[in-house]
């Protein structure tokens, strides 16, 4: 039956579910051909930028070559200068060839210093990118915020300081790590003040790159942590924390003591680091004297101050120890007698019974 | 039982076979709609993320790299290499010599300058003993690597030894023989230095197919397209399954599986979970769907994260034997798992996880080709009874071919938009034919080694984990 009808009048004819699986099937083959057809335009317009790319990066490099080592100590823009910015005034309007300029900029800013850097600036601001760059800011799409606060982080645009600051508690998370970003970069320590008034948390990311940010400063006189150690924003107390150990906080210890009481368990845990990395001897005793108030992570932490810290009147708190449970403040405290009392924890191999405490006490000696 | 009762039957049953291939398109689309997005959200915060800071801090937490070897002696010393050159600041390399009958352990003492250590392993979780030991480099350059040799236990056991030796807080647990980017450590640790009120337990990465890809001193440094049919197919099925399909899981924190060729986890959930099951051939799945597990009964708000970055290449098989193997054994790990964590299964005390992730694994991937095979044999009955309506049959064939052709297409998309890995002239033409001829070359060979899997799980207990070889990587 279906071979004798004409196409059409058997399409026709056909139940509706069958002619709508033929209508899709036909929309799904036509959509398939253009999407390959696209494909190969696509693709071929994709190895076109990159070729272009490459081409156009070239070409901007040694426009601005030319253009840094062509000036004079003056610093005024003489013709040459003036032609270079001209060009480069007229491609900074195409959005693709403004993204490679900025680009070669920023890695030319890396290996220059000085007045270089300072010309480098200056190029930032004739050519106009500093325009595209503050107008990103009043983007509605959190990306291009970012990006833009990235940029002028990028440049040390310290100017646009008051428009960038607004954006320290905006509802996403990635702005406000680039606003942090730019306040620590382009105001070292003074730009930590945003931490004062930090409502959301602060990702163990954001406090990494915010204190690599703040190492490749020279000056690294600290302002006081202590309001930060005391912040109700737990984040904020962990950054400060590390903040204390990076920069030897030696002042700060008594502070570092009240938050060996705080609610937050990895915030007890993080100070009792710190104060062993300050040589907090006060920090020990009160420890030591609340041992089994203590849970097993802080305890385990606590046999690493000690270890650090330990003198010979720990030595029958410690022998309290030898055969825990636990492999690490075991392996710890024999660790600790071995250096205390080398005597007795050589004594310890002929009382030991169990073959894991022997093979224990067999790998301290070799330590 | 009259004609009547017969053709009621015949009925439901087009009903049941029509209602399942319509979910299981429907659930196609949305998904891959869910990771266009999530994938354009990835792209979009990690446009300006700086990673040079996280490469090169101390505070940057530890990662140690885990990656069990069995028989690797061929490749072992240049993937060992490959591992020592990640740009992460914060990391080390366990490779556990899994009992190898081989020259493995040799050949590395000679290349790395390996002494045997004083060592206790405090044993967390129970795993075979230590053979010749472990072992650390005299030389200060590999002073990131530590070689332990063990009894043979499987790969998970020796990655067991591995969760018991690592200090790290994180563990990156990879095949040995797979090529990790430098930049691997750092964009997968991303997830869990991100989160602030949920915590990441695990992350996986894309994973892609390595196969005729130029790799020098332990680096990607041209990639190709293969001239193997069947690998050529596997590319395309990777690219669908993870853009299309992991992405999206990863955005509905709905990840039940995380390749075993390379992922991160948090050691401490990990270690409290009771590490890699022994006794399943599918413990990269098991170990994730037990953490997941772990999380919702302590309550806890937690995420598996999904990155799409082309970070992992590894070799695929290359011949039909091997591919069969293979997938039988993917099979056999999925009816593992789901059986043994079957509790979860619609129960609403595990939330999504529980109403969603394994409902959707169970009906679409555990039973799919159950379901594929009925239909099959269904349909050679209707051809035998002569209850075959070809119009029908025809149209929806062809309807079904269609759409995943243009599945494939969107895939293919996916990947040039986005990390656009096979540059070369004529590739995008080459895949499109792919796109037409997969669903002949490939999918017929998943079909029967899900079934053999099938029959294996249930006929043959004692097969494990079958035979995986490996003609190694081009390395110039």
């Amino acid at each position: 039956m279906i071979d004798n009808l004409p196409l059409s009048a058997n399409f026709n004819e056909s139940p509706l579910l069958i002619q709508v699986a033929w209508i899709a099937s036909c929309v799904l083959l036509s959509v398939i051909i253009l999407l390959s057809i696209y494909l190969k335009i696509m693709r071929f317009h994709l190895r076109k930028k990159d070729k272009d790319n490459a081409q156009f990066k070239n070409e901007y490099e040694a426009y601005l070559i030319e253009y840094l080592y062509s000036g004079d100590t003056t610093g005024k823009i003489n013709e040459l200068q003036d032609s270079i910015i001209q060009k480069l005034k007229a491609s900074v309007s195409i959005k693709s060839k403004r993204k490679i300029i900025i680009s070669v900029l920023y890695n030319l800013m890396n290996e220059v210093s000085g007045e270089m850097s300072v010309s480098i600036k200056q190029l930032y601001y004739n050519t106009g990118l500093i325009n595209y760059a503050l107008k990103r800011l009043e983007s509605k799409r959190w990306h291009i915020i970012a990006k833009g606060i990235g940029e002028l982080t990028r440049f040390k645009i310290d100017e646009a300081h008051h428009k960038v600051s607004k954006f320290v508690n905006h509802p996403r998370s990635e702005v406000r790590k680039e606003t942090q970003l730019y306040l620590v970069s382009l105001f070292r320590f003074e730009g930590l003040s945003f931490l004062n008034n930090l409502t959301t948390p602060l990702s163990e990311w954001a406090q990494i790159q915010l204190l690599e940010t703040l190492q490749k400063f020279d000056d690294q006189q600290i302002c006081d942590i202590r309001p930060w150690l005391k912040s109700t924003n737990d984040s904020v107390v962990l950054f400060a924390l590390k903040l204390a150990q990076i920069y030897n906080q030696f002042e700060v210890q008594d502070t570092l003591m009240e938050l060996l009481a705080h609610p937050k368990k990895q915030i007890r845990i993080s100070a009792i680091q710190v104060l062993t990395h300050l040589y907090g001897v006060e920090a020990k005793e009160l420890l030591k004297a609340n041992f089994n108030d203590l849970s097993l992570e802080e305890q385990i932490c606590f046999f690493g101050m000690l270890e650090k810290l330990v003198m010979p009147s720990d030595e029958p708190f410690v022998e309290k120890y030898l055969f825990h449970k636990n492999f690490e403040i075991q392996l710890l405290a024999l660790k600790i007698l071995k250096s205390i009392n080398i005597d007795k924890y050589m004594g310890l191999s002929e009382t030991t019974t169990t073959e894991k405490d022997s093979s224990m006490i067999k790998l301290v000696n070799t330590l | 039982m009259d004609t009547s009762t017969v053709k009621i039957i015949l009925q439901i049953l087009h009903y049941l076979f029509f209602g399942y291939a319509f979910l299981a398109i429907v659930s196609y689309i949305i998904l891959s709609i869910i990771s266009g997005k999530e994938t354009l959200e990835y792209l979009k915060k990690n446009s300006f993320v700086h990673y040079k800071d996280i490469l090169s801090s101390a505070m940057s937490p530890s990662i140690t790299i885990i990656a069990p070897a069995y028989n690797e002696s061929l490749n072992v010393v240049e993937n060992v290499r490959s591992l020592l050159s990640n740009h992460y600041v914060n990391y080390n390399v366990i490779i556990v010599n899994d009992g190898s009958k081989d020259d493995s352990l040799e050949k590395l003492i000679e290349a790395y300058d390996l002494e045997k250590i004083d060592y206790i392993v405090n044993e967390k979780i129970k795993t075979k003993p230590l053979r010749a030991g472990v072992f650390k480099s005299k030389n200060p350059a590999f002073e990131k690597l530590m070689v332990v040799d063990k009894e043979n236990g499987g790969k998970a056991d020796a990655l067991n030894m591995g969760l018991n030796i690592s200090k790290s807080k994180y563990v990156a647990c990879i095949d040995v023989d797979c090529l990790l980017l430098e930049d691997a450590l750092q964009k997968m640790i991303k997830p869990f230095l991100d989160e602030t009120n949920t915590r990441v337990i695990a992350a996986g990465g894309v994973i892609r197919i390595a196969n005729s890809c130029i790799i020098r001193g332990g680096k990607l440094i041209d990639v190709n397209l293969p001239k193997n049919l069947l690998v050529q197919s596997q590319i395309l099925e990777y690219l669908r399954a993870f853009l299309l399909g992991r992405m999206a899981w990863s955005r509905l924190n709905g990840l039940l599986v995380i390749s075993g060729a390379f992922g991160i986890f948090d050691k401490e959930i990990a270690i409290a979970v009771g590490g890699y099951d022994t006794n399943t051939v599918g413990e990269d799945m098991e170990i994730i769907v037990r953490m997941r597990r772990y999380m919702e009964e302590k309550n806890e708000k937690y995420r598996v994260s999904y990155i799409p970055d082309p970070l992992c290449w590894t070799e695929a098989p290359d011949s039909y034997k091997i591919f069969i193997s293979q997938r039988n054994r993917w099979t056999r790990g999925t009816i593992e798992t789901l059986k043994k964590h079957r509790k979860i299964g619609f129960n609403p005390k595990y939330g999504s996880f529980g109403m969603l992730s394994y409902p959707y694994w169970l009906i679409f991937e555990r039973l799919a080709p159950i379901i594929e095979v009925i239909g099959l044999i269904y349909f050679a009955i209707l051809i035998v009874l002569q209850e075959v309506k070809w119009e029908y049959a025809l149209a929806f064939l062809v309807l079904s071919y269609m759409f995943s052709v243009l599945f494939s297409i969107i895939a293919i998309y996916s990947e040039e938009l986005t990390f656009h890995q096979y540059k070369k002239k004529g590739t995008g033409i080459k895949l499109v034919l792919l796109s037409a001829l997969e669903p002949f070359l490939l999918h017929p060979f998943i079909l029967y080694a899900a079934i053999r899997g099938n029959f294996d799980y249930f006929f043959n207990k004692k097969k494990k984990w079958g035979s995986m070889v490996r003609k190694g990587l081009v390395t110039v």
